[in-house]
């Protein structure tokens, strides 16, 4: 078949002549198009919202907890607490193979915090400058904790990005000035504006974090700390690495080896997958009601096409009876049920577009809202859409373009 | 001979088999200008349908040019009523949702001709038949008689050998109808060209040199009319 310009004016006039009947036509296809990428949008959307959650937080780490013991074993009796200290650390990071880094984590509720005449209560985490590696921070001044604050004990600390706000609501550069915490002053060398869904012991903007050593001696705790961090190797096996945790840390501190109670372990990976797999599950379900939605626009497509094409008897007749062929009127029959699709589907990626684009922008202006968050859809996703709707247009042309290739000349005039 | 047909049947296969045409012998040469008359029901509007390749015969043989129309597939039988045949029809058949022009320039484009030739050829016939001006009307804004000098312009276009005219007067005026049989006179006289013209009414067929009566399915009386006298009616220049 010759593929010439006329071919497709021919098509445009039919469509453009015809509005009212172009229109309805195209409704069911729009609408189709309209809520697949709608849903398809806001689906992405919430998942890189959630994502946003887990951001900078190590999707390979274990928590390990202490907790009453709930067996008596090797002479002592249930319902014993316990709590780590810095060998037990060594202990995991030279016995268990499979762990990176390990390390302890401190932390007070209730602490006040003042600068100036404002005050805030929040968070005092007493962490090390290797718990970047569980969850990174993000510096918006300044810097975080190292090893010779730890070392030498400074008494600097790092602001979570609340409590920043609240202490410097002129939102200032901090870095250099001194805060007070519970009655020592601590001069302030960063601020961690990380938000944070997923977080060890509350919120990281709610806190004020200054080296582990020095809270280790500000509240008298004598090297003793009840949660420790670890991240695993690249490849590792978590539950391997669990278990030797478990075994060592009982067989050190005289605990049941199966007291799962006493020694609390939490798996970032699980949750992580759990999420995945969540966001799997919803996107297919996105997909089967978004293209049953178009195939139902699809069908009526076809039905449309079939009572016009009807309609059409003693046009498509004349065609015939001055020289068009069969194949001429198939083609033009479905040509003209893609260039509908397509037309009425572009609309349908430009109005979905423009909603999710207008959506993403008042989501990314509410209060309380993390930063831009967008529900575009990709750019791929429209072309394979794009194609999705050549290959609709294709099969809802089919059975109209059959029956219109049955019409004989002489029907037509018969049909007057 | 330009149109040949021996001994042609065609039976309608209904509830009740109908034998419509019970053996058709005609010829008619290039150039002639003739009318096929009869009463509805004789079987006219069937001859027509084969005569313009629009229908199949049971039996016998009908050329065109020599060439046996005969088991045809649909595209070659587009082919060549495309090629062969311009059609005139009572009702006018012009596609609604196209302008004059347009209606005109279909039969090239399904011949594959490009836009430019198309237009300018259209163009031309409209201009011959007086419709330049409105070449950019749509057939409803436009009267019975313009509506049918359009349909013949576009049965002219592709140069055919033969012209059908379907009753070409009959959903018009005397006034007008007197005005398209002179163009269909004028056209076999000008330009040679073959015309048959299906009708039942008698004034319409006295314009014609030759008139085919048929009746029951089968070929009666052949007038020669060159004097345009075998009516009554049509003599003095009133149709109707």
């Amino acid at each position: 078949m010759k593929i010439d310009i006329d071919r497709y004016k021919e098509i445009i006039d039919t469509l453009s002549r015809n509005r009212s009947r172009t229109l309805l036509t195209g409704f069911g296809i729009f609408w189709g198009i309209f809520m697949l990428l709608i849903m398809l949008g806001g689906g992405d959307g919430l998942k890189k919202m959630l994502g946003e959650n887990f951001a900078g937080f190590a999707s390979n780490s274990i928590i390990i907890g202490t907790n009453n013991t709930s067996k008596p074993y090797g002479g002592f009796k249930r319902d014993r607490y316990w709590l780590m200290d810095a060998s037990d650390v060594h202990a995991i990071k030279t016995m268990v193979p499979e762990a990176d880094v390990v390390t302890m984590v401190e932390a007070q509720w209730g602490g006040s915090f003042a600068y100036d005449d404002r005050t805030y209560s929040g968070l005092l985490k007493g962490l090390t400058p290797e718990y970047t590696h569980v969850e990174s921070p993000k510096i918006m001044f300044g810097r975080w904790i190292n090893d010779v604050d730890c070392g030498q004990e400074r008494k600097v600390c790092v602001l979570g990005k609340r409590v920043w706000e609240n202490l410097f609501p002129g939102g200032e550069d901090p870095t250099g000035k001194y805060i007070k915490v519970k009655d020592l002053y601590f001069q302030v060398i960063g601020v961690d504006s990380r938000a944070g869904g997923i977080n060890i012991n509350g919120s990281p903007a709610e806190s004020v974090i200054i080296p582990y050593q020095l809270m280790d001696r500000i509240y008298n705790k004598g090297g003793k700390f009840d949660i420790i961090c670890m991240t695993l190797k690249e490849g590792a096996d978590s539950d391997a690495a669990q278990d030797k945790v478990r075994a060592l840390l009982a067989k050190r501190h005289t605990i049941a080896p199966d007291d799962k109670q006493a020694v609390m372990m939490f798996d970032t990976q699980k949750i992580f997958s759990i999420v995945d797999n969540l966001f799997k599950g919803v996107n297919i379900l996105v997909i089967l009601v978004g293209l049953g939605t178009l195939l139902a626009g699809a069908i009526g497509v076809s039905n449309i096409m079939m009572v016009t094409v009807k309609e059409r008897t003693t046009e498509i007749g004349i065609r015939r009876a001055i020289g068009a062929t069969p194949k001429m009127i198939l083609s033009q029959i479905i040509t003209e049920s893609i260039g509908l699709t397509i037309l009425a589907g572009i609309f349908g990626i430009l109005f979905s577009v423009l909603i999710l684009g207008g959506a993403g922008n008042i989501v990314s202006h509410l209060p309380g809202a993390e930063g831009p968050v967008s529900f575009q859809i990709g750019f791929w996703t429209g072309i394979l859409v794009l194609l999705l709707l050549v290959v609709l247009g294709v099969l809802a042309g089919l059975a109209p373009a059959l029956r219109a290739m049955e019409i004989k000349p002489v029907d037509a005039m018969r049909d007057e | 001979m330009l149109i040949e047909l021996k001994d042609v049947n065609k039976t309608y296969f209904g509830a009740q088999p109908l034998h419509v045409l019970k053996g058709i012998n005609l010829g008619i040469e290039r150039g002639e200008f003739v009318s096929i008359m009869g009463a509805s029901g004789s079987g006219k509007s069937t001859l027509l349908n084969i005569l313009g390749i629009l229908d199949n015969y049971d039996s016998g043989e009908y050329r065109i040019d020599g060439k046996l129309i005969w088991d045809l597939s649909e595209s070659k039988a587009a082919e060549y009523r495309n090629k062969m045949i311009g059609f005139i029809f009572q009702s006018y058949n012009l596609i609604g949702f196209k302008t004059a022009v347009e209606n005109v320039e279909l039969p090239l484009f399904y011949q594959g001709v490009t836009r430019h030739k198309r237009h300018e050829l259209a163009m031309e016939y409209l201009d011959r038949l007086g419709l330049k001006e409105w070449a950019g009307h749509y057939p409803n804004e436009m009267s019975g008689g313009q509506k049918q000098r359009v349909a013949i312009a576009r049965a002219l276009i592709t140069k055919p050998d033969i012209i059908l005219a379907d009753e070409p007067t009959g959903a018009l005026d005397s006034k007008t109808s007197v005005e398209i049989m002179e163009l269909l006179k004028e056209l076999n006289e000008k330009d040679k060209l073959t015309i048959i013209v299906v009708t039942h009414e008698s004034g319409v067929a006295n314009y014609t040199n030759k008139i085919i009566h048929i009746k029951d399915g089968v070929i009666g009386e052949i007038e020669e009319n060159i004097r345009h006298d075998a009516m009554i009616f049509g003599a003095d220049g009133s149709l109707k």
